[in-house]
């Protein structure tokens, strides 16, 4: 494919309570962003184990974003604790399977921060169009 | 006089002095070699090291291995565990995520030989409580990590394609990794391995078991070993080492007392208790 024309898809998981939140500012607000993002609602940021990341990216997900409440602000306290140190993990290893770790990305969200939300999936989508489509194909025998 | 004769002098001590009331190690006979649980003292001619069999397979399957079974089944008993490094370090593991009682054990920690040092290419080839035996320097570096980390993102994936495209999904690795403690293993769940495929998914399969045991591996090299089509597993499981102590100041196998840092919050504030009422 080539990658002027291309136009990635992404996948969001946002958290309940915050992320989640957010999009919906967002969307009240009628703030424009790229319609490449597609959103799964988890309770918390905490739920994404990295499996998710890589089935996902496995099946032709271009990038995904996982989106969370800041630091302090999880509803379950410390939820997002766990992804912070997952995430860190899961970017090392894609790197080491010649993935590039930039597909991924985890970013805070409050519920009301829709504009940040806007700005966090137009930035991520530049990045990805950069980036090209997943080479993972190529990873199936 | 040799290692062994100084192993079970010591171990045929521990025994006639009643400090434990048996030693778990490996039993030679007719040339096998295999765990045995050491009670009579005339057997312990029969005790012998090893690096083609290790204790840590005898650490899983999760409370039906044959140590926790033993400590099961002899309430009161203390047992004495001829460890070498490794092994060591996955009874620590195993402590903390409770499979074993270290208060029940008490560990007769020797060392290894340069030679098999680095036939494991090990980087710390003897345990914390060395009792017998003189330390010697790990192997410091790995080729296969210099190889993998001198590639680009895109020969990294053809390396990665080759070698997984040989599995046969025969679960080796994780059998006898002492780390893969697990019941349900999501390596056997559809949503993340189809069945009726081979080789498994690309990079998914592996995947599981890289980031399950990112902050656990201790390095035994195990799974490698076991792998009837030499997939270089070692490799990731080395860089994640070192990635897991450069970001977490953590090394498996170490401490009992320091928590596994995925399973601490970001200011290392345990939140085990939720953990261990699952399923372990
Ligand atoms: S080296 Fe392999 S078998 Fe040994 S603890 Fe690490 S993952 Fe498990
Ligand atoms: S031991 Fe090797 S062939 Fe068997 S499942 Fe593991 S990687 Fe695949």
């Amino acid at each position: 494919m080539d990658k002027k024309g291309f136009e990635p898809k992404i996948l969001a998981f946002c958290c309940n309570w915050c992320a989640y939140a957010g999009a919906d500012l967002a969307g009240v607000s009628r703030m424009q962003y790229p319609p490449n993002i597609r959103i799964i609602r988890v309770m918390c940021s905490g739920r994404v184990e990295p499996e998710l990341v890589v089935k996902a990216l496995s099946l032709g997900t271009d990038g995904v974003l996982v989106l969370g409440c800041h630091i302090g602000d999880c509803h379950y306290i410390s939820g997002n604790h766990r992804t912070v140190k997952r995430m860190a993990i899961l970017e090392r290893i894609l790197g080491y399977l010649g993935i590039d770790p930039a597909r991924v990305k985890l970013e805070w969200v409050s519920a009301a921060e829709g504009a940040r939300f806007a700005q966090v999936v137009s930035d991520f989508t530049s990045k990805i169009k950069e980036l090209g489509p997943i080479p993972l194909q190529e990873l199936r025998p | 006089m040799s290692m062994i004769d100084n192993v079970q002098n010591l171990a045929r001590e521990w025994l006639d002095s009643k400090e434990v009331d048996a030693i778990f190690g490996l039993k030679e006979q007719d040339g096998y070699i295999a765990p045995y649980l050491f009670t009579d003292v005339g057997e312990l001619s029969c005790l012998v090291i090893s690096n083609q069999y290790r204790l840590c397979y005898t650490c899983r399957p999760a409370k039906e291995n044959i140590l926790s079974l033993m400590l099961q089944t002899e309430p009161n008993a203390k047992i004495g565990v001829v460890v070498r490094g490794c092994e060591e370090r996955a009874l620590i593991e195993l402590a903390k995520r409770g499979q074993v009682d270290l208060k029940r054990i008490k560990i007769l920690g020797v060392a290894c030989s340069k030679e098999d040092a680095e036939e494991c290419r090990c980087e710390k080839p003897y345990p914390g409580n060395l009792v017998l035996g003189e330390k010697v320097e790990g192997v410091s570096g790995d080729e296969n990590v210099n190889a993998l980390l001198s590639k680009s993102l895109p020969e990294r994936r053809a390396f990665w394609k080759h070698e997984f495209s040989k599995c046969i999904k025969c679960y080796g690795c994780r059998n006898v990794c002492p780390m893969c403690i697990c019941k349900d293993c999501k390596m056997e769940q559809e949503l993340y391995t189809e069945t009726g495929w081979l080789p498994p998914g690309i990079p998914m399969f592996h995947f599981i078991r890289f980031y399950h045991i990112s902050d656990r591996c201790i390095g035994c090299g195990e799974c490698e070993k076991a792998c009837p089509v030499d997939i270089p597993l070692l490799t990731i499981f080395k860089l994640l080492q070192k990635d897991v102590k450069d970001l977490f100041d953590y090394e498996a196998g170490m401490d009992v007392e320091q928590e596994e840092p995925l399973l601490t919050t970001l200011d290392e504030t345990p939140m085990r208790e939720e953990v261990m009422d699952v399923g372990v």
